[in-house]
């Protein structure tokens, strides 16, 4: 098997946005856990207020 | 070169996931991909604050690829984010963006911001007709009087629901790509097609949906369900189709087994080491070398064709010229939207059971089978083509992993060109084939109906999406066991 030592050339299964390896130093980086916790917040602050206003 | 350096101070400061230092933990990783799953059904579960009604969905028979929920905070799915590959691939098939994702870093990190970019333009654009165009997210005009907002200020609020949702798919597909297995795109629609399927197999009457076959077989079985006289045409529409969906049962089945056969057909070419004498290998090119992955892009750009005609309907009612499209029912019976349509489901094109809509001719189904199939073959050749031009699996960029490895197709000589031509004999073809075959299977599975009515598009990605992911959790396990392997896979 030929393995490729391509940076970024891995093909995740059904990537239709692709990351490479390579990240600007200017790039605002965002901890993963910080998204979750966001999902979560978003989620139920919009429950709440379905539930407290309408 | 006048775009990159204009829009490089926007596209370099795309916030993006941070990436993890060193290797990730093959347990972290699914429980990583367990997480973002739990949220995504989560999302899916908050209906948007401000409605006033349920609305129909403007994605129709699309949802199942389009992943997300009508109504929900994941209102728009990864609909945004296929339209945006769909763009991001036309340009970069043609060679119109001039970057070198291969080599170049600085292009790498300017395609990856062009391409959020294009998303996050993609979401507003996709988010705003449906928000303020009325019927498919209707704003609740009574809360709109008592905040004082008005109904502009509550469909406000409804779009920065949607807006904000669809974002939030684009970050937990990051957080998947970098931190779990497979990609959040792939697992959303897995997810939604795995949820119909088990649904269209196990879910009873009590439960208020549909009657999945199990429960349909019991009824039949115990007397519940009468089949009509036995032997009659009748008898074996009822067999066949509802309640007995055993055609249904019979091409999903049929699809399972071609997709993962049409894996395992592959054209290997011979590799050996240069300087290892003895030691061989193989470049496989698989018949479904692109993956189903373009189909995907085909049907989305119905879909989006679709949505076009609905926000038209939408806005002229019965003023939109009959040509362009007759609506009834919030479905195209005739124009040219109803010839664009896709073919969903046997209700779509059985005229002679009487399963399609009155005043509908037989010619007119004919035409819209025919376009549809065109639409399908030969959009899925051209874009898998761009798909493999543009994700580095092309003849020339093969040729150039074949080098670095320091591998070499015994009886040629060792140099990028001439593997490059080698390649070029194979994956080009085998390509347009694969993409056409695809297209064809997607056709058929609609046409003959699937359980849980999952279309054809969505058991095909699902089954290949899903033995992709079974390779690549392989592959991690191996690592996993073989530290070793994992600088020989590249991935450290």
């Amino acid at each position: 098997m030929a393995s490729s030592g391509n940076s970024g050339g891995l093909m995740s299964s059904a990537g239709l946005v692709r990351y490479f390896d390579s990240e600007d130093r200017n790039a605002i980086r965002i901890d993963p856990k910080t998204v979750m916790a966001f999902c979560v917040l978003f989620g139920v602050f919009v429950q709440v207020l379905t539930l407290t206003v309408a | 070169m006048g775009w990159k350096e204009a829009a490089e101070p926007v596209l370099t400061r795309m916030p993006t996931v941070a990436r993890p230092e060193g290797h990730v933990p093959f347990k972290r990783k699914l429980l990583w991909t367990a997480s973002v799953l739990m949220v995504y059904f989560f999302l899916t579960n908050i209906q948007l604050f401000g409605l006033g009604g349920q609305g129909s969905d403007i994605f129709g028979q699309f949802r199942s690829i389009i992943a997300g929920g009508q109504g929900s905070v994941l209102q728009v799915g990864i609909g945004p984010i296929v339209t945006a590959s769909i763009v991001l691939q036309l340009l970069g098939g043609a060679n119109l963006l001039g970057l070198d994702t291969e080599n170049d870093p600085r292009d790498q990190i300017l395609y990856q911001g062009l391409q959020k970019f294009l998303v996050v333009v993609m979401t507003a654009l996709t988010a705003a007709p449906m928000v303020f165009s009325g019927g498919f997210l209707p704003a609740n005009q009574a809360l709109g009087q008592s905040l004082g907002v008005g109904t502009f200020g509550v469909q406000l609020i409804i779009f920065a629901q949607v807006f904000v949702g669809g974002i939030l798919i684009l970050f937990l597909d990051e957080i998947v790509s970098k931190w779990g297995v497979g990609s959040g795109v792939g697992l959303f629609i897995i997810a939604g097609v795995s949820q119909q399927l088990i649904g269209g197999i196990l879910s009873w009457q009590g439960l208020g949906t549909t009657t999945g076959i199990l429960a349909s077989w019991y009824g039949i079985l115990f007397g519940d369900l009468s089949l009509g006289p036995t032997f009659t045409g009748q008898w074996f529409q009822s067999i066949l189709f509802d309640p007995g969906s055993i055609l249904a049962l019979f091409t999903t089945l049929l699809i399972f087994v071609i997709v993962v056969y049409a894996e395992s057909v592959r054209v290997e070419i011979p590799l050996s080491h240069t300087r290892v004498r003895g030691a061989r290998g193989r470049f496989p090119v698989k018949l479904i070398y692109a993956s189903v992955l373009p189909m995907i892009l085909v049907r989305a750009l119905q879909a989006n064709i679709q949505f076009v005609g609905q926000i038209l309907y939408s806005q002229l009612g019965n003023g939109l010229p009959a040509i362009l499209g007759q609506y009834s029912d919030g479905q195209p019976i005739g124009g040219l939207f109803y010839y664009l349509a896709p073919i969903q489901s046997r209700q779509d094109w059985m005229w002679f059971l009487g399963l399609t809509p009155g005043g509908i001719d037989p010619w007119q189904i004919g035409i819209r089978v025919g376009i549809d199939l065109i639409f399908m073959i030969v959009g899925g050749a051209i874009f898998a083509i761009f798909w493999v031009e543009t994700t580095g699996m092309g003849p020339e960029a093969t040729a150039e992993q074949i080098q670095d490895s320091g591998m070499q197709i015994p009886g040629f000589r060792r140099n990028p060109q001439v593997v490059e031509k080698v390649m070029e004999r194979y994956i080009p073809q085998v390509t347009v084939i694969g993409g056409a075959l695809v297209g064809l299977l997607a056709v058929m599975a609609n046409m003959l109906g699937t359980i849980g009515n999952v279309s054809g598009t969505g058991l095909l990605l699902t089954v290949s999406i899903t033995y992709k992911l079974y390779e690549e959790i392989a592959e991690e396990q191996l690592m996993e066991m073989h530290p070793m392997m994992r600088q020989m896979f590249g991935n450290e």
